[in-house]
């Protein structure tokens, strides 16, 4: 099983804001057991998709920083389900950004409708501890429609601001 | 902030009861108190008081009275 939780970024101002999307694929495994004849989203993986949307504007923000990790839940709410089949959009708001840790307001919404928040707090791993060849697929997607919609812009690349 | 307003302030960053945290508790003491509770306390001072910590101030706290005369030092304590 994959764990990327996030299909694809419509737009970033890296270390201030994102919008991503989640198809909530009607045959996901977990819909087995989570729950039988009453198939929704974990609370915990809405909680991921938001830790893993706001970790991207993070790392687009400085990627020398390192790979963003969720170090603390400070809070969690959920107030409606998500349903198999249902198209999330799941929005990070960076409100602290520091060398050593960043605080994110997260929510998702399904139909408009706000489903899920989280406020969440991140540490910073150092990129070398990860898989020298890793490449985040999801950004990559994202920077290069990007550039087939606008052309080449050095400034979009990962790790610095944009203009 | 008061001094017995701070001492809430660093139980409920360390989730410590509050009648456990005086200023001669040390780090040793808050079972919170690791890496995470170091980011958090980063947070809470950043987000709280607008006050950033630096690499070194995090390494020279021993105990609550070292964040109590960080609280002091920028002003943020009455006594």
């Amino acid at each position: 099983m994959r764990f990327i939780l996030i299909d694809e970024i419509l737009e970033v101002n890296p270390g201030k804001h994102i919008r991503a999307i989640k198809h909530v694929a009607p045959d996901e495994d977990y819909f087995r057991d989570h729950f039988p004849g009453f198939p929704v989203v974990p609370g915990v993986l809405l909680t991921e998709m938001m830790a893993q949307t706001a970790g991207k504007c993070l790392e687009m923000e400085d990627a020398a920083r390192g790979r963003s990790m969720l170090g603390r839940i400070n809070s969690a709410n959920f107030r409606t389900w998500v349903r198999p089949g249902e198209l999330a959009t799941i929005v990070a708001e960076i409100r602290t950004s520091r060398p050593r840790f960043a605080i994110a307001h997260c929510y998702v919404e399904v139909n408009g409708q706000e489903v899920a928040s989280a406020d969440l707090l991140f540490t910073f791993i150092p990129a070398t501890q990860f898989a020298h060849d890793f490449r985040d697929e999801v950004v990559e997607r994202y920077l290069a429609a990007r550039t087939l919609q606008r052309g080449p812009n050095p400034a979009s690349m990962l790790g610095t601001q944009p203009s | 902030m008061t001094r017995i307003e701070a001492l809430k302030w660093i139980a409920d960053i360390f989730e410590e009861p509050a009648d456990r945290i005086t200023p001669d508790t040390p780090r040793s003491d808050i079972q919170a108190w690791d890496s995470l509770g170091v980011l958090t306390l980063m947070a809470d001072f950043d987000q709280t008081f607008g006050i950033i910590l630096s690499d070194e101030e995090i390494q020279c706290m021993k105990g609550v009275n070292d964040i109590l005369e960080i609280l002091r030092t920028n002003g943020k304590l009455s006594e």
